[in-house]
């Protein structure tokens, strides 16, 4: 059981370790890469462990549920945790591509390992107070990150991303307490088995959209992602490669756990909600796409469209829909961080990442024009890249349900992320002018490829083996709807304290 | 670049300090099953360094200092995750704390001591560390003084950066204008 709390404190004693280290050298680099290799073994091993059997629990400090607080690992939660340590090994390694340990700020690893450990919490936790807990490790951690190596212009755009962020996390403290006044408990279990007596409670649903606007803020869910496109484009590629990945995609997999686990499954009224808000974030994310005319700009609105496409399959609220939802996030974490990895080599090699000023990429460096194409089709939805069956399995369930409207929203969202992912290939990678220089010479570009060629054979490895993963998370949809399984899990555990269980 | 120097605040603080410390002692020990631990006395600790620097200028702490806070927070950090990660190794959960009561012990009596108390110095390094430097950083960014002595530079700034006092200093004068 003590293995579901390693992936949480891996990263921190990493980070600890790293801030006594003190100055950038490659040993330095070389520790925080084997860890970052170590918490991705764990991962992998915690996803073979809980496909499996029922979720692991840990109860923190020996005290059972629900007066202590538990740590539960079930495959969902696995999942998530090796995309996230996968992600930020892919974007350690880029990020020593791009620059020598001698002009390393000595404060990014140490911060990116805090991240991983608030992001790996969020991830890990069943308990809505220590949830709090870790979105606040995880925020306070990107605040810094975001603007470690920023200039006056970069504070400016970085500020609304602190301020929405503060007022989304008073607000989830709001909730919480609305949540323990109303349920007594703030353990995942203990509210599913409470919950349920009180499904027709309209306190419920009040505190069902608290929740919505809370996560929907950190997911980027249609009327709260002003925070996002334009604090995105100003980290450093790696680190943007790894807030793209993992960061919104928290909010999403809370989300699932919330309206899945832990609330009453007959909220139609909420689901439907977030369905239509999801509509909306499809459609205004990708436009937001296509007005962009910078690499990182672009990619960053395309984050919030994709967001769309998950909670669409969440509102759907079917198992089949949030095994779609699951496996578009698997699909999406990739191929998103990737993209963004992509970009910088990119910029690198044209010096801007201004698409009026790019161009000849294609002819000088065919590898990296490979990379981003199957990445951009895989991320527009074309077979038989990954994109395609995650799109597939949720339009699906979309028609099932006799959703055309929303389908209709889907595909057009599709269509115009082909179109903005043209306009980067058309300018940067197509487009020839006799005044764009390629530094090819600048010899960065070739390793930085390879780090993300690496994450582009996994991508293409989800295509081609979508069955499997489908299957894997077919079973993790499953389990996070079974809250009687998950209910059970946690309360067998004995520790002290007196069982509170059913 | 400090205000105008008080004899009588200068000496009354160096005994403040020590009745500070021991206040913010005993608020640690007490933590346990009282109001009182580590967050607290920590913010007790703080303020006392604060008031110190007050009294002698904010430049002349890293000398009295002799570490760096960071390095303080840092390490508090250490202590509390291994004394939560202390257990494992025994097989047993996260953060499980373990008392004993000692009996006849001279001067005190019967005490009772217990693991928590480790976890609670953890958290007291660390917000002593953390208040400080939060505290150091911002007066000497207003006094013109630079943010960070030279060793600390060398530990977290990268050379790509520009001190932050070279374009942001009161001394200045001219605000540098946004490339839009």
């Amino acid at each position: 059981m003590n293995l579901a709390i390693q992936p949480v404190l891996l990263p921190l004693l990493t980070a600890v370790a790293l801030l006594f280290w003190g100055r950038p050298s490659p040993g330095r680099r070389a520790f925080t890469a084997i860890s970052a290799g170590a918490q991705l073994v764990v991962a992998g091993f915690l996803i073979h462990l809980t496909y499996t059997q029922p979720p692991l629990v840990m109860p923190m400090g020996n005290w059972a549920a629900p007066y202590g607080i538990v740590v539960v690992a079930d495959l969902l939660a696995a999942i998530m945790l090796g995309l996230s340590s996968f992600t930020a090994l892919a974007t350690i390694l880029y990020g020593y591509c791009e620059a020598s340990p001698r002009i390393e700020h000595p404060l990014r690893l140490p911060l990116v390992q805090f991240l991983v450990t608030g992001i790996n919490l969020a991830f890990l936790t069943g308990d809505l107070f220590n949830l709090f807990v870790a979105f606040e490790v995880m925020l306070i951690a990107s605040y810094a990150l975001l603007t470690l190596e920023a200039d006056n212009w970069d504070v400016k755009q970085a500020f609304p991303y602190l301020a929405i962020n503060l007022v989304g996390s008073t607000l989830f403290l709001c909730g919480a307490g609305f949540a323990y006044r109303l349920f007594g408990t703030l353990n995942f279990a203990d509210i599913a088995l409470r919950a349920r007596a009180m499904s027709d409670d309209p306190r419920v649903t009040a505190l069902a959209l608290l929740l919505l606007v809370v996560f929907g803020l950190k997911a980027g869910v249609f009327p709260l992602y002003c925070w996002l496109p334009n604090s995105y484009p100003i980290l450093p590629a790696p680190v943007a490669g790894l807030y793209s990945g993992m960061l919104t995609k928290v909010g999403v997999y809370v989300l699932l756990r919330v309206l899945g686990t832990v609330l009453p499954h007959d909220l139609a009224g909420v689901h439907t909600l977030l369905a239509w808000l999801a509509g909306a974030t499809m459609i205004f994310g990708v436009l937001g796409a296509i007005s962009r005319n910078f690499i990182r700009g672009i990619l960053s609105y395309h984050i919030l469209s994709q967001i769309g496409f998950m909670v669409l399959a969440i509102g759907l609220f079917t198992p089949f829909a949030f095994a779609a939802c699951i496996f578009y996030i698997i699909h999406h974490i990739i191929v998103k961080s990737s993209l963004f990895l992509v970009g910088g080599t990119a910029a690198l090699l044209n010096r801007t990442d201004n698409l009026d000023r790019m161009g000849n990429l294609w002819r000088q460096t065919p590898l990296l024009g490979v990379l981003f194409l199957l990445q951009a089709l895989s991320l527009a939805g074309l077979p038989p890249l990954s994109g395609f069956w995650g799109k597939y399995a949720i339009l699906v369930v979309g028609l099932e349900q006799r959703e055309f409207v929303l389908v209709g929203l889907a595909i057009l969202a599709s269509i115009l992320t082909l179109f903005s992912m043209l306009k980067i290939w058309n300018a940067a990678f197509w487009g020839s002018s006799e005044e764009c220089e390629v530094c090819v010479w600048d010899w960065r570009w070739l390793r930085m490829s390879r780090v993300v060629a690496g994450m582009v054979a996994v991508s293409l490895a989800i295509g081609l083996g979508a069955e499997g993963v489908f299957r894997v998370a077919n079973r993790a949809a499953v389990q996070v709807l079974d809250q009687e399984a998950y209910a059970r899990a946690v309360f067998s555990v004995t520790a002290k304290g007196t069982p509170a269980g059913p | 670049m400090m205000g105008p120097q008080s004899y009588i605040f200068e000496r009354l603080v160096r005994v403040v300090f020590f009745l500070v410390n021991m206040v913010a002692l005993y608020l640690l020990l007490r933590g346990h099953n009282w109001p009182g631990g580590g967050f607290i006395a920590g913010l007790a600790s703080a303020s006392s360094l604060i008031l110190l620097s007050l009294a002698l200028g904010v430049a002349a702490m890293p000398r009295i200092l002799r570490f760096d806070p960071v390095r303080l927070a840092a390490a508090g950090l250490l202590v509390a995750a291994l004394t939560g990660a202390a257990p494992l190794l025994a097989g047993r959960p996260f953060l499980e704390h373990f008392h004993t009561h000692l009996h006849g012990v001279p001067l005190l009596g019967d005490v009772h001591v217990g693991t928590p108390l480790l976890f609670d110095l953890g958290v007291y390094l660390l917000v002593v560390g953390i208040a400080c430097k939060l505290i150091f950083v911002l007066a000497q960014s207003t006094q013109g003084l630079r943010a960070l002595v030279a060793e600390e530079e060398r530990r977290y700034s990268s050379p790509l950066e520009q001190p932050l006092e070279e374009t942001a200093g009161p001394d200045d004068g001219k605000e540098r204008t946004d490339a839009d």
